[in-house]
Formats: structure tokens, C-alpha cells, sequence
């Protein structure tokens, strides 16, 4: 799945011999590894944003992005006008600087594109370079992978990278689980579905059509195949009795792809007009009931969001709302107190907490200060607390902040909390007392979160969404003109290859199970 | 003192009259010897007889060890080649200059090709052969190989001796000793022992140990592989029971007749050996409910079907078929057995039923009603070592200069077998010769993905090959192998004859320079719509059109391009197969354009050599988990490529991996420069060669 991401290591391997160099129009080489490109500049409010290109087909993007004028010298800031390729639409004036390989960060040829920082306008350069062919969004830590494969980090600096890829692979997991929670991962997920069997089927006629006994059918059936006049004698006799044995538990391949390619073309239009994804860090405030959680949540959205009584079990869904928290955009979720053995309603707010939890950028654990003795306070310091604390020694996942809630309860000279607790803060959200610690932290945390781009800011993420539908769509497209089975199966080998890129999945196994399962193949 | 079993006996001396490599075993001589060979191949089936030619023609004296020289060839199940994937295997066996290829060429009696309308890629060249002239002409060819000796004997016990400390391994081979107790001694060995390791045949409800029916399974052997500390699973598969030829009521069944003309397996064929109306047909008939009562009525007497070992899902037995998909119509093709057999095989009805009631079964089958069992079909369960403890040049990871080969790493198929013995064959003889090893990549052939599939992901039910397994299928043609493999082969391997290095070089330059002739000419649209009419040319494009998009057109051929523009076009229409071929490149190619693309991005990963001796387990510089270091221990993967395709390696790992052998690449760089640098080049070089093969516009060539 990811083995594609490798790109190009081999080539520093292989040493000073560089294998690629750029052809005169500057259109991307075959053969030379993808051109990437991402947002590298934190999300959040800024006045510029930068977006960065590296690979071959980097002078070609620049030169279709500011045409009519060409490539500016290297390493040189040179103003220029972007503008959309496919509808020459202005999209900002910037600082372009480009520059050729070996001699830049990734040791490929790379552009910087120094925008204004407006959502619409980075978006929108962003469409714009994934339009470009020969162009993808960039995969968790391929810049910096590329600039090791190319030498251009020594090994200290290597030290940090696993840790790095681990980390931004666990924030596009935490950025794709909150996308497929929703609608649209609803979409994607019945759309690789469709498309996987679709697949199995078209391999299984391949592979088992003549030899075994599939028949035609598993394709046409009302479909309108090129080939279907030239089915083999033998096969013309055997279709009666076949169609007894009927070995199609679906409607076939070539419908099911027809009415994918409807679903997505609909989908896609819809989604240019603005595909409404839940933006900002996500940050869950989770603990045992009546630790005082939707107090903290209205406090800090200065709001009444949740309702709040003396009573444990409140709060049952999942309250989530937009707040701007030291100029960061944040989700804030309030959630259901975590406890087992209660009625079912309240049984169903704690899944979903805990499903939500999986999903935090930062969570924000909540014991009520003067009941840290408590089964359900030690219970959760002992799972939630400690594993999170345990994971992010590895730098590599969730953060979370530790507060202790009702220190107005808590006598002055009577005892705190103990020595053994791990680091927290402690806070009353009734004096509001250590809240003023509290936004300082969170301010540190969340630039942890937000400064780092690959963390999948909405904007990145709608941008590889758009892409691998796109590419999806088509691919569907070749399928159906492609008179070669051998063909049209390569073009749907590639549309699942684009959406399973946003769902995971995708081995050949799977394929394999789909056909022994659904065929009686074999002699 | 070693007497060569058969010497007198049954192997005659005319067996091996050229090439009886006796100089070391002068009995005269003052200290008396036992023979010493380069390779010794234990098995004579479909992987060990190309195993041990394979290194023949590598030069490697090599010594073939089989229980019975009579059954070298035999085709213990269908009676036919090929197929779909298959078909595809054997062209790459055939390109390596391997046997099966040219002897189905001489034996087959019914030649077709399959996904015909399906496109080139997906061609599946199938045949079915006569038993006894495939056995004949097989064995033929083995005696008259230089420098291969054949004896029959059983192996009990391997010869090893100590390590060699440049290599990683407990111990080495260096012979084999068989069970009279005469030792052999060898510089390599093969085990090619199919489904003879702990062999056991299944009627009913009787067991009996065998190989296969009427020969004896190796125990002793089994026993040492485990010994040795070998993962040994257990795998079953079955044969349909035969037919008499004239108790079939053929009149009342579907026929099949062969292709006309005749589409050769191997590349140096224009022709097979007989003439597609002097060819048998083959019939089609279909099971009914009758079938499935009998088979559901008498599971309690059926020990096979009931036991848990892993069967093949996609061949699988009657019973099989009858209980996961009731209900249903099974198709049974009557294949003949041979141009003078008395025998039908019944393909589908593989069972192991007690005898008396499979001939019942049988008679209830349309067509079948008088029909005379002349040998039940029987289940066969047997040892196979999981694949992952060997290299993808086939030798163990455990013990030095021993290689395995075909249903002992849990393939099923002729065809399977047949590609893993040129491959054994050949890194047996190059490991004795100090040569680097010869691997075929998953992007340079189908039996790249059968070795890379095995040995990274292992296998817990027979692997079959097929087409769906290859990501890179519209490269990996049936119509390319030549260009893939046999310059390789020629040149690295050395197994290929002149002949055919010769042959496949000109094909390729022909090809080269077809395809740019081709890019060269360029009309309007319209022009062409005017000298092709019967092609489908929109004329609404406005840009000038080459001759090579032309040519993609369903209905236009080089024939009639070459009508169309006799110069330069009409030299290719000469030779058949180059026009062919330019027609299937000309299908393809804006696809293969972009799937360069990954095909480099995977070579890159492969020309990542992970260090051989690392023990995963206790290396310190790596950080990696547990599990990790479990599964890359237990699979040992070669390059960073392969160990990327081993589930549940993470991306963090391998950039730990990779980090580790950067470093120690450094270290090494730092003390000894030169060596290094080389094997870089030489995989650059190889990289080009490849591209080449994927017939990329030269244009591009020269940028890189």
C-alpha cells in the first residue's frame, strides 16, 4: 500500500549517478517518481502561507501556474500572478522562488509558492497544483524522506524521522478516522466496497472465465461489452444451464461501475461548491461523570453548550462546538462521563465518547480534585490518563492536558494531590481560579498541534480527498472505453488503488476472498 | 565404497553414456572416492527435472536422484499444460530456455488458447498432453543433457558439514546419503520432493503412506528437515478417478474443438508437432443433483473432506465444490489422456470417495451412464515447509547451499514447479560458482511474484498462480518473455543457449525500431481515415496522429498499416510474430507509459539490499517492536521492498531499516570504497536494461 510512497531512496543509495534530469519543456519525466506537493506552513490565522512542490515536474507546475511567463532564476523571490491552469481564473499574487536539484531542501527540483493566507486562496492553489498532471498531495513525512533519500540530512537528523513519520502517520489515522466517522467516510467506504467487488469480478472472469466456469454474465447482463459477439463456442452452449447454477450473488461488474461513476461525478460537482469537513484541532474533554467537564466547556466557549447539574450522567452525546481558543481554530467536544454498569442511553454516550477520544488532537482529562480517592478518578488516571501519557513519551500521538477541577473544594492546608500524580493543572471552574494557566497551556499545545501542517489541516485533506476521487472517476472513465479486458481491469485496479488511498484496504487477498467466496471456481 | 545403484540394473549405461561423470570414481585408484557432483537434484517431477537442466546447462555437473527413472516426466494429475497465469509461467520458463515449454510443443494433442477475446496480456496458453509422449520425450531430452547424470535411489539423510562464515546459516550441505547407505557428495542440493515428503494417499476411508499412488513417500527425509529446525505444515490436494475411453457416450455431449492454427508455448517454435484436424477434442459435461445426494450421503465415509488440513479453494474437490455451493450444476470436462490412451480424466471431479461409490457417482452424470472406472481419484496430504525460510533464489535460510523447489514450498501445479526448478537450478550453480544470485524481480515476471509471494508472505493453502496476483500485468505478457528474461538469463545466468539469446535480440531490435519507425510517421486524422477506411479515427482531432495510435485500433493491424504505408511499413508484415507483437506493444503502450512509473518506484525499493547476516532479534541499532523484529526474523527479507510487503512492517520501520543500512553502508564506504560503487552501477545498469525491455520511447532513454 505505502510501498509506493518510497519513491525515491534507492537513487541516493545507488549513489552520485542522478538517474533523472529534466527534459527541456520541463513536463514530467516517466519514471522519475511523483511530484509532490503540501501546505508547509502551520494552520491557524497567518498573513502568508507556504506551499511547496518537490519532484520533476516542479519547474512544469510553476510555469503552468504563472504562465504566460517562465521559469524565474533560481533561488531568486520573484512576484508573480497564480492563476487556475484549467480556467486561467487570477487566484493571488505571490513569491515564487523555484529551485533545481540537486541544490534545494529535498535535493529534487522544488518550488515555494508564498501566498496569502486565506483558506480560499490556498485552496484554491492547491486545486490548482493538483490539477497539474504528474502531481499528488504529499504523503505523511515524503518531504522530509525524500530529502534523506537524496543525502541531504545527516544521520542525527535521521534519528528524528521515524519518530516523525510515526507521529504524522497517527495524525492523518486520528485526521481519516474523523473523516470516515462522517457522511463522506460513509461515501468512500460503500464506494470502495462497490468498486472491490466490482474488481473481484472483473479478475474472476479473467482469471476463471475460460478455464473454469464463469460466464460472460458477470459483466454484461444489460452491459454492452465490446468483446461480448466473439465469446467462445463452447461457452454460447453452456449458457442455459449456467444460468440454473447462477453464480452472480450481485448485479454485475459493469452496472455497479456505471452507477459508481454517476455517484461520484454528482459527489465531486457538489463537493467544488464547498464540502463542508469539520475544521480546526480536535479537542476532547474527557473524564469521570461529574467531574465538571461542561462546566470547563462553557467556560471556555463562553456559552452555555452544555447543560450542567450536580447530577453524574449529564452530559450523553457528544456536544461539539467551533471556539477560538489564543487564535487557534479548535473543535471542543464535550463528552459523556466515562463509567460502566448504567442504563443503556448512557451506555451508548460513553461509546461514543471513547470513539471520540480515539480521534483528539488534544485530550483534556478531568478529575474532580477533592474525589481523586474515588474508584472511577483512579480507574481513569490509570487508562486514559496513563496510556495516553505513556504514547506521547514517543512523540508520536495525542497530547493531552491533565486538569483537576473544583480546587475551591480543596482546603488550603488540606491535602492536595498527591505527590505521585502526574503533571497537571489545577483549576475552579466555578471562581475560575487557574484558568488563566489553563488557555496558556492549551495556547502550547495547540501551536504543537496546529503548527504542524502535515496534521492534516482541513484544507490539505480536501485537497487528497479531491484528488484520489478525481483520479477515481477517471479511471472509471477508461474502464468503460477500454475494449481490452486486460485494460478496462487496469483502469479499475487504479480507481481502487485512488480510493483505498482513503480508506485503506487494498490488498490482493482481499480481491481473492471476494471471488472464492462469491464463485464456485475450480475443476 | 559408493556403487552407483542401477549402474548395472535398471539405469542403463546408455542412459548416460556421454556423460557419466566418472573420472573421480576410479575404483583403480589408491584411496577409493565417492563421486562428487556441483548439484544434486532429489526428484524428478516438474521442478526437478527442470532444476537439474537448468543447472546443466549452467555447466554444473549435476546429478538427478529419482525413485524410479521410469516416472521422470510423469504427469501425476491433468493431463494438460498451460492455462490462464499459467500459460504466462511457462513462457518465462521457456525463456530461460527451461524444458516444459518445448516438450508440450512435441506431446500435446489439443491446443487452446484461452482469453482469447480478453486481451494479449491475459492470453492463457493451454494444452492437453499425451502422457506417455510428454513422459518419452521428457526423459529423452534429460539423458541427452551434457553434464546431468541420472540414478535412482531414495535419499534418507543429508550430509552436513560446517558453515561458511561468509554466509549466514547453521551448517552446510554437501551431499546426501541415501537409504542402502551410500553417500554422495555435491557441492549443492536441491529438494525437489513434491508431495512425497510424508506422503499419504486417501480413499474413503483407508490411509496408506505414498507419494503418489503406486510409489513410496520419503519419511526419513521429513524427519531430518524437521530436525533441522524446518516449519513443516501440512497441505492436502486430490486427482479425479479415470475413465474407459469407450464406455462414454460422447454423441450426446457438448464438443470442444482446438485452435486453427496451433499457438506454440515455447518462442522457438513457429509450430507444434501435429496439425490442428489431426488433434482430440475434448467434451463437456455437468453434474446433478444425484451427484450431490451421493456425496452428501456419504461424508461419514469420507476422511479427506472431513479433515481440517488446508485444500486449494480454487481446485477444490467435488465434495468440496457440493457442500460450499449446493444446489448447483459443476461443469466436468472430459480430457482425453493421450493419442492412443484408453483413458478419459474427468477434470472437476477430483474425489476421494470409497471406490465402489465413486463409479456410482459417476454413472449418474450425463453422458457417463455406462461409464467404467479404471483407477478411483484418491486424496493426497503431504508435508510442505513454509516457504518464508528461503531465499528468493530458493535456497534455506537454515542450512547452506540447500534449495527447495516446487509443491514442497507449497505450490500446486505443474507449471508452478516447473518455474521454481529453472530458478533453483540455476542459483544452485551460480552459488557453486560464487556468482551472485539470479532473481527475477515482481516487476520482471510472473515467476518474480510467485517467489516474492512465497517467500515474504508464506502460503497456508496451495499456491496457484494467477493473473490477478501480478500488479504489473500488462508488462508481465505472455508475448514479452523473451525481452524480459532471456538476455538475463544469457548473460547472468548463463543457462540460455546462443540460439535463443540470438533470436530474442533480434526480436527485441526489431521491435525497438518498429515501434519508433512507427512513432515516426504521423498524418492528419483525416488522412488516415482516408487510407484506413475501416478504422473507428475520429477526425475532429486537429493534431497530426502517429501510426503507433493508429495501430490501436481494434481493427487495424500492421497488415493493413502496411497497405496503407508500404514504406517503410512493409518489411514488419514479413515476420508474423514481430507483427504481432507490434500490434500488442502498440495496445498497450500508453499504459505501460505510466505504469513505468511504479515499476521504478518498486525497483528502487528492491535495489535496497537489507544486510543477510542481521539478526533481527538482538540488533540494537534498529529501533523496531517486537513484532517486527518476529516477523522480519521469521521471513528474512532481502530489500527494503520486500520487507515493506510483509504485513504489519510499518513505515516507521522500514525507515529505521533503512537507516541502519545507510549507516552501515557508511562504515563500510569508509573502509572500502570500491566495491560498493560497483554493485551501484550494476544496478543502475540493470535498471536501464529493464527499461528497454518496456519498450520505452527512446527519447526518454536518453535523459536519464
Amino acid at each position: 500500500m505505502w510501498r509506493g510512497l518510497w519513491t525515491l531512496a534507492a537513487q541516493a543509495a545507488r549513489g552520485p549517478r542522478r538517474l533523472c534530469t529534466r527534459r527541456n519543456s520541463g513536463a514530467p519525466v516517466p519514471g522519475s517518481g511523483a511530484t509532490i506537493f503540501a501546505l508547509s506552513s502551520g494552520q491557524g490565522r497567518c498573513g502568508v502561507a507556504v506551499i511547496r512542490t518537490s519532484g520533476p515536474a516542479s519547474g512544469h507546475a510553476l510555469r503552468i501556474l504563472t504562465a504566460p511567463r517562465d521559469l524565474p532564476p533560481a533561488r531568486h523571490a520573484s512576484l508573480r500572478l497564480l492563476s487556475d491552469p484549467r480556467s486561467g481564473e487570477p487566484l493571488d499574487r505571490a513569491l515564487v522562488l523555484w529551485f533545481p536539484g540537486p541544490k534545494s531542501f529535498t535535493g529534487e527540483d522544488c518550488v515555494e509558492f508564498h501566498v496569502h493566507g486565506g483558506p480560499a486562496v490556498v485552496s484554491g492553489v492547491l486545486r490548482a497544483l493538483g490539477s497539474v498532471p504528474g502531481l499528488r498531495p504529499a504523503e505523511a513525512g515524503e518531504f522530509t524522506r525524500r530529502a534523506f533519500a537524496h543525502g541531504k540530512l545527516n544521520l542525527t537528523e535521521v534519528e528524528g524521522l521515524a519518530d516523525l513519520i510515526h507521529a504524522e502517520t497517527e495524525a492523518q489515522r486520528r485526521q481519516a478516522l474523523r473523516q470516515l466517522d462522517g457522511e463522506l467516510g460513509h461515501l468512500c467506504r460503500g464506494w470502495a466496497e462497490t468498486l472491490t467487488k466490482a474488481l473481484a469480478h472483473v479478475e474472476a472472469y479473467i482469471d476463471f472465465g475460460e478455464d473454469d466456469n464463469l460466464e460472460e454474465g458477470v459483466l454484461e447482463q444489460g452491459g454492452t461489452w465490446g468483446w461480448g459477439r466473439k465469446m467462445p463456442r463452447v461457452h454460447t452452449q453452456m449458457l442455459p444451464s449456467l444460468s440454473s447454477s447462477a453464480c452472480l450473488p450481485s448485479p454485475t461488474a459493469n452496472i455497479e461501475v456505471r452507477a459508481l461513476e454517476v455517484a461520484l461525478g454528482a459527489h465531486l460537482r457538489d463537493a467544488r461548491r464547498g464540502q463542508r469537513l469539520r475544521s480546526g484541532a480536535h479537542v476532547v474533554v474527557t473524564g469521570p461523570p461529574n467531574a465538571g467537564k461542561s462546566s470547563l466547556v462553557n467556560l471556555l466557549s463562553r456559552k452555555p453548550v452544555s447543560i450542567v447539574s450536580p447530577e453524574p450522567g449529564t452530559t450523553r452525546d457528544v456536544l461539539e462546538t467551533p471556539v477560538d481558543l489564543a487564535g487557534f481554530p479548535v473543535l471542543l467536544s464535550d463528552t459523556a462521563g466515562l463509567r460502566e454498569g448504567v442504563g443503556p442511553v448512557e451506555q451508548e454516550g460513553v461509546r461514543r465518547a471513547r470513539e471520540r477520544l480515539e480521534q483528539a488532537d488534544l485530550i483534556l482529562a478531568m478529575l474532580d480534585a477533592s474525589d481523586l480517592a474515588s474508584p472511577s478518578s483512579c480507574n481513569f488516571l490509570a487508562t486514559v490518563v496513563a496510556s495516553a501519557g505513556a504514547q506521547s513519551r514517543s512523540s508520536s500521538s495525542q497530547r493531552l492536558l491533565l486538569v483537576l477541577n473544583k480546587s475551591d473544594l480543596l482546603s488550603t492546608e488540606g491535602p492536595g494531590p498527591g505527590p505521585d500524580m502526574p503533571p497537571h493543572l489545577l483549576l475552579s471552574c466555578v471562581t475560575g481560579e487557574g484558568l488563566d494557566g489553563l488557555l496558556e497551556a492549551l495556547k502550547m499545545e495547540l501551536a504543537a498541534v496546529c503548527g504542524d501542517p502535515s496534521t492534516g489541516p482541513p484544507l490539505l485533506t480536501r485537497a487528497r480527498h479531491q484528488h484520489h476521487l478525481q483520479g477515481c472517476l477517471d479511471a472509471l472513465g477508461h474502464y468503460k472505453q477500454s475494449k481490452d479486458l486486460a485494460l478496462a481491469a487496469e483502469a479499475l485496479r487504479v480507481a481502487r488503488g485512488h480510493l483505498t488511498r482513503l480508506t485503506g484496504g487494498g490488498g490482493t487477498e482481499e480481491i481473492l476472498d471476494i471471488i472464492f467466496r462469491d464463485f464456485c471456481v475450480g475443476k | 565404497m559408493f556403487s552407483f545403484r542401477g549402474c548395472g540394473g535398471r539405469v542403463a549405461a546408455s542412459f548416460t553414456k556421454r556423460h557419466f561423470p566418472l573420472p573421480r570414481l576410479g575404483s583403480d585408484s589408491a584411496e577409493p572416492r565417492t563421486p562428487h557432483f556441483d548439484v544434486i537434484v532429489i526428484g524428478g517431477g516438474h521442478a526437478g527435472t527442470e532444476a537439474a537442466t537448468a543447472a546443466a546447462r549452467c555447466g554444473s555437473r549435476t546429478l538427478l536422484l529419482t525413485h524410479r527413472v521410469d516416472t521422470i516426466g510423469q504427469m501425476s494429475c491433468n493431463p494438460s499444460f498451460g492455462g490462464i497465469g499459467k500459460g504466462h509461467l511457462m513462457r518465462e520458463v521457456d525463456a530461460l530456455d527451461g524444458l516444459c515449454s518445448r516438450i508440450c510443443d512435441q506431446s500435446g494433442v489439443h491446443y487452446k488458447v484461452l482469453n482469447r477475446c480478453k486481451g494479449p496480456a491475459v492470453w492463457g496458453l493451454r494444452a492437453q498432453i499425451d502422457r506417455k509422449l510428454y513422459k518419452q520425450n521428457m526423459q529423452k531430452e534429460i539423458l541427452s543433457t551434457p553434464l546431468l547424470t541420472v540414478q535412482e535411489g531414495a535419499v534418507e539423510d543429508l550430509i552436513l558439514t560446517e558453515p561458511e562464515p561468509e554466509h549466514t546459516g547453521k551448517c552446510r550441505v554437501s551431499g546426501v546419503i541415501l537409504v542402502d547407505g551410500s553417500t554422495v557428495y555435491s557441492e549443492s542440493v536441491i529438494l525437489t520432493t513434491g508431495t512425497f515428503l510424508r506422503g499419504m494417499i486417501v480413499i474413503g476411508l483407508e490411509m496408506h503412506p505414498a507419494g503418489r499412488l503406486g510409489d513410496q513417500p520419503s519419511i526419513g527425509l521429513a524427519q531430518t528437515l524437521e530436525k533441522l529446525g524446518f516449519v513443516v505444515g501440512r497441505l492436502k490436494t486430490g486427482t479425479p478417478p479415470r475413465i474407459a475411453k469407450d464406455s462414454i457416450n460422447f454423441s450426446i455431449l457438448n464438443k470442444q474443438t482446438p485452435d486453427n492454427p496451433s499457438l506454440p508455448f515455447s518462442f522457438m517454435n513457429e509450430t507444434v508437432w501435429i496439425k490442428p484436424e489431426d488433434q482430440l477434442p475434448c467434451y463437456l459435461t455437468h453434474t446433478n443433483p444425484r451427484v450431490d445426494e451421493i456425496v452428501l450421503k456419504n461424508l461419514h465415509l469420507n476422511s479427506h473432506v472431513k479433515e481440517t488440513i488446508r485444500g486449494p479453494r480454487y481446485c477444490p474437490s467435488i465434495e468440496s465444490k457440493v457442500l460450499r455451493f449446493p444446489n448447483r450444476q459443476h461443469q466436468v470436462w472430459l480430457e482425453p489422456e493421450g493419442m492412443d490412451s484408453d483413458l478419459i480424466y474427468p477434470q472437476g471431479l477430483s474425489m476421494t470417495l470409497p471406490a465402489e461409490l465413486q463409479e456410482k457417482m459417476i454413472t449418474c452424470i450425463r453422458g457417463l451412464e455406462k461409464a467404467k472406472v479404471i483407477q478411483p481419484g484418491y486424496g493426497v496430504q503431504y508435508d510442505y515447509l513454509d516457504p518464508r525460510q528461503i531465499t528468493p533464489s530458493l535456497e534455506t535460510h537454515l542450512v547452506q547451499r540447500l534449495f527447495f523447489a516446487g509443491q514442497i514450498n507449497g505450490t500446486t501445479g505443474y507449471e508452478e514447479a516447473a518455474a521454481q526448478g529453472v530458478i533453483a537450478g540455476i542459483n544452485a550453480s551460480l552459488r557453486v560458482n560464487r556468482k551472485p544470485p539470479f532473481v527475477v524481480s515482481r516487476t520482471e515476471g510472473y515467476i518474480g511474484v510467485l517467489i516474492d509471494d512465497l517467500t515474504t508472505l508464506g502460503t497456508s493453502e496451495p499456491y496457484r498462480m494467477f493473473t490477478s496476483r501480478v500488479e504489473f500485468r500488462l508488462s508481465l505478457r505472455p508475448d514479452n518473455a523473451d525481452s524480459r528474461l532471456t538476455l538475463r538469463g544469457y548473460k547472468e545466468a548463463g543457462c540460455v543457449s546462443q540460439q535463443r539469446y540470438e533470436r530474442a535480440c533480434w526480436m527485441k531490435s526489431s521491435l525497438e525500431e518498429g515501434i519508433s519507425v512507427l512513432k515516426s510517421i504521423e498524418f492528419s486524422s483525416s488522412k488516415w481515415k482516408n487510407l484506413i477506411p475501416e478504422a473507428s479515427i475520429s477526425t475532429s482531432r486537429s493534431l497530426p496522429v502517429r501510426a503507433l495510435d493508429v495501430l490501436k485500433y481494434e481493427e487495424v493491424d500492421v497488415d493493413s498499416l502496411a497497405k496503407a504505408v508500404p514504406e517503410p511499413l512493409k518489411k514488419y508484415t514479413k515476420c508474423r510474430e514481430l507483427a504481432e507483437r507490434l500490434k500488442i506493444e502498440a495496445t498497450y503502450e500508453s499504459v505501460l507509459f505510466h505504469q513505468l512509473q511504479e515499476i521504478k518506484e518498486v525497483q528502487r525499493d528492491e535495489a535496497l539490499q537489507l544486510p543477510k547476516d542481521l539478526d533481527y532479534l538482538t540488533v540494537r541499532d534498529v529501533s523496531l517492536s517486537h513484532e517486527v523484529r518476529e516477523k522480519l526474523h521469521f521471513s528474512r527479507p532481502q530489500t527494503i521492498g520486500a520487507a515493506s510487503r510483509i504485513p504489519g512492517v510499518t513505515p516507521a520501520a522500514i525507515i529505521n531499516l533503512l537507516r541502519f543500512v545507510k549507516t552501515t553502508q557508511q562504515r563500510q564506504a569508509a573502509m572500502n570504497e570500491s566495491p560498493k560503487t560497483d554493485q551501484y552501477l550494476r544496478d543502475t545498469d540493470r535498471l536501464q536494461e529493464r527499461e528497454l525491455q518496456l519498450s520505452i520511447p527512446k527519447r526518454f532513454l536518453k535523459s536519464m
